[in-house]
């Protein structure tokens, strides 16, 4: 590699050969850059001798065995698949990773390296550094100066602190009352998260939030949320409603006009029911004692029937009817069984009205003996 | 008009100050009448010297005009309770609608009904784009609120948003706010059991609610977000107010931050 590369000659595709015969060579023009850079770094103020820097170089040579030692500036594309090419790439990537932590730190704990109370910065800034003397790739130096943009602005802030008057704002110490005024409830806890040193341990109760809002409310001129209290309100539903009252009362006086109908014309029926089948009974003992004029028909012949006790039932009192009113004549026949027969002449009827009036009989007949 | 000049009154006399002088303008450079607004553009209100409201408003009758005072109300009532801000132009299309020639007398018996039953009143946030809110004109009373909701919660996450904001100098980065609020328990990526997810409640429905305003910083990659305090915030609560919730939550005075303090007092 030596002979195809000369020390200025950043720009030629580099070979994995031999990287000791390099050695020297990348590391004198590095010195130079480094130096610089780092000078530049730490004319911020941390004043670091530029002597211990060269001992941290050379004791970091075997690290950097594999680098091209180029501007961080330029490009180099490495050739792959060189024997030693595994562990450069291995601990280039540990530095890339070593450099991202500190970036992800340093961003995560910005209150923290901000308090005029702690030196974090600075450490940050020399871990930094420490990194940097690892870095001889474009990809680790890009990650270093975006861990530079980030120290400066954060020193930047720090500055401005210092310089006015102003009692600093501790958002640390604020975030510590509220948690205080919330209720939290600190315990001798252990290892919460990984961020464990700069949160207090405790348990937040669940209405911590509401407790603050509770507060808050009173320094602000909030309107209160305007809800009906039966819900929201439309100006469409009254109507209808109305409407069906209406329409409800209406067919509701129809139908009490057709209830008291209904019962008189059931009264009525009733009524005529009962004639009707009076009627019924005594056409039919005329028609039966029209075809057979001589004999009187047996009583419970006539009033039994054998499908419904029921119905005898009725029948027996329809049967009565008949014979209150002298149509019907009911007599003990030779073996003693009622048989019964119509009154044809109508003198007779008259004549017994008055006779019959007062006989009465009682028939009692249980669902027993009819079943029989 | 009252002889007490109530707060709403006071803000719709100055529009109509406002109205009468531009009026007043136009009808110099153009010696024409007034300009009746076009019934289907509801972004333009027609400007009309007292005189034509008054002659508008007998053409119309108490009652049409008192029924759209009471919807105006309503309307604004029932809009305030996401707590996003109304646009004229949503009255006007919504409620007002033919009435706009009376419109400004609606309005201003609307704000009335607003103070004196409500205790409210609207204030415009935005006046380019006539963007309403509503505020509260009463001072606030120990253990006056019962109902503790969700939105109680919220108003917690937005004080120590606002406090922080403001005692950072007025402005903070997304960054910075979300590492004071993992401080709190709250962590962006992570759902919290009272505000859920909590990175679009700070930043869409507080934005949308103009009580932050979040703005991408430029030329930053990724991008980040500068934190401000939003209109809404301006004028529902003030820099003495949050201060002195800091200094409370502290148990300092609210001397104490000698900038911030004085800044606090010159706003008032």
């Amino acid at each position: 590699m030596a002979e195809s590369d000369g020390s200025g000659d950043f720009f030629s595709p580099r070979g994995s050969g031999s990287a000791r015969s390099r050695l020297s060579l990348p590391s004198a023009s590095r010195n130079g850059s480094v130096s610089q850079r780092r000078q530049r770094r730490l004319s911020g103020g941390l004043g670091r001798p530029p002597a211990s820097e060269k001992g941290d170089e050379e004791d970091e040579e075997e690290e950097e065995d594999e680098d091209d030692g180029e501007e961080p500036e330029s490009e180099r594309p490495r050739p792959p698949g060189s024997s030693e090419g595994g562990g450069d790439e291995r601990h280039r990537r540990l530095i890339r990773n070593q450099y991202r932590e500190l970036i992800c730190s340093v961003q995560q704990n910005r209150e923290d390296m901000l308090s005029s109370k702690s030196n974090r910065l600075t450490e940050a800034l020399e871990e930094a550094n420490q990194l940097f003397s690892g870095v001889s790739r474009a990809r680790e130096a890009a990650l270093d100066a975006q861990f530079l943009v980030l120290a400066s602005n954060l020193g930047k802030e720090k500055a401005n602190e210092l310089r006015s008057e102003i009692t600093t704002f501790d958002s640390l110490t604020f975030a510590e009352d509220l948690l205080t005024f919330m209720g939290i409830n600190r315990t001798e806890t252990e290892g919460n998260d990984s961020d464990s040193e700069s949160m207090s341990g405790g348990y937040l109760p669940s209405n911590a939030w509401y407790k603050l809002g509770e507060e808050a409310e009173k320094y602000f001129r909030r309107a209160p949320s305007f809800h009906y209290m039966l819900g929201s309100f439309k100006s469409e539903p009254p109507m209808p409603r109305q409407r069906i009252e209406r329409q409800r009362k209406a067919p509701g006086g129809e139908e009490k006009r057709a209830m008291p109908a209904q019962l008189k014309k059931m009264e009525e029926s009733h009524q005529e029911a009962t004639a009707k089948e009076v009627e019924r009974i005594l056409g039919l003992l005329q028609t039966h004692f029209r075809n057979d004029p001589c004999t009187p028909i047996f009583f419970f012949d006539l009033v039994v029937d054998p499908n419904s006790f029921a119905r005898t039932v009725e029948n027996i009192f329809h049967v009565s009817f008949i014979l209150r009113d002298g149509l019907a004549r009911l007599k003990l026949d030779d073996d003693k069984l009622p048989v019964i027969e119509p009154v044809q002449n109508v003198e007779e009827r008259n004549d017994d009205h008055s006779a019959r009036a007062r006989n009465q009989v009682v028939i009692s007949l249980s669902h027993e003996e009819w079943r029989v | 008009m009252a002889g007490r000049r109530l707060p709403a009154a006071e803000i719709w006399g100055r529009f109509n100050g406002c109205w009468r002088h531009w009026m007043s303008q136009r009808k110099r450079s153009r010696g024409s009448g007034l300009t009746q607004g076009d019934d289907e553009d509801f972004s333009v209100v027609p400007t009309q010297s007292p005189s034509q409201v008054q002659r508008n408003l007998e053409s119309r009758s108490q009652e049409e005009i008192n029924r759209k005072v009471t919807e105006l109300v309503q309307f604004l009532l029932v809009k305030d309770q996401k707590k996003i801000p109304i646009k004229r132009v949503d009255i006007l299309k919504k409620v007002i609608r033919e009435y706009k020639d009376v419109y400004s007398e609606i309005v201003n018996r609307a704000g009335r009904t607003l103070q004196q039953v409500f205790g409210l009143q609207m204030v415009e946030i935005d006046t380019k784009h006539h963007i309403y809110i509503l505020t509260s004109t009463l001072p606030r009373v120990e253990g006056e609120n019962l109902k503790q909701d969700i939105q109680t919660a919220k108003l917690g996450l937005l004080i120590v948003i606002l406090s922080f904001i403001f005692m950072k100098g007025n402005s903070a980065k997304d960054s910075a706010v979300w590492e004071f609020l993992r401080r709190l328990r709250v962590h962006p990526g992570e759902k919290h059991e009272v505000f859920g997810d909590v990175k679009k409640l700070v930043m869409e429905e507080f934005v949308r609610q103009k009580y932050l305003e979040i703005t991408p910083i430029p030329l930053t990659d990724p991008p980040e977000f500068n934190f401000q305090w939003g209109p809404r915030a301006a004028k529902e609560t003030s820099k003495k107010d949050i201060l002195s919730f800091v200094a409370k939550m502290q148990k300092k005075e609210p001397s104490f931050w000698i900038s911030q303090y004085n800044e606090a007092k010159a706003n008032t």
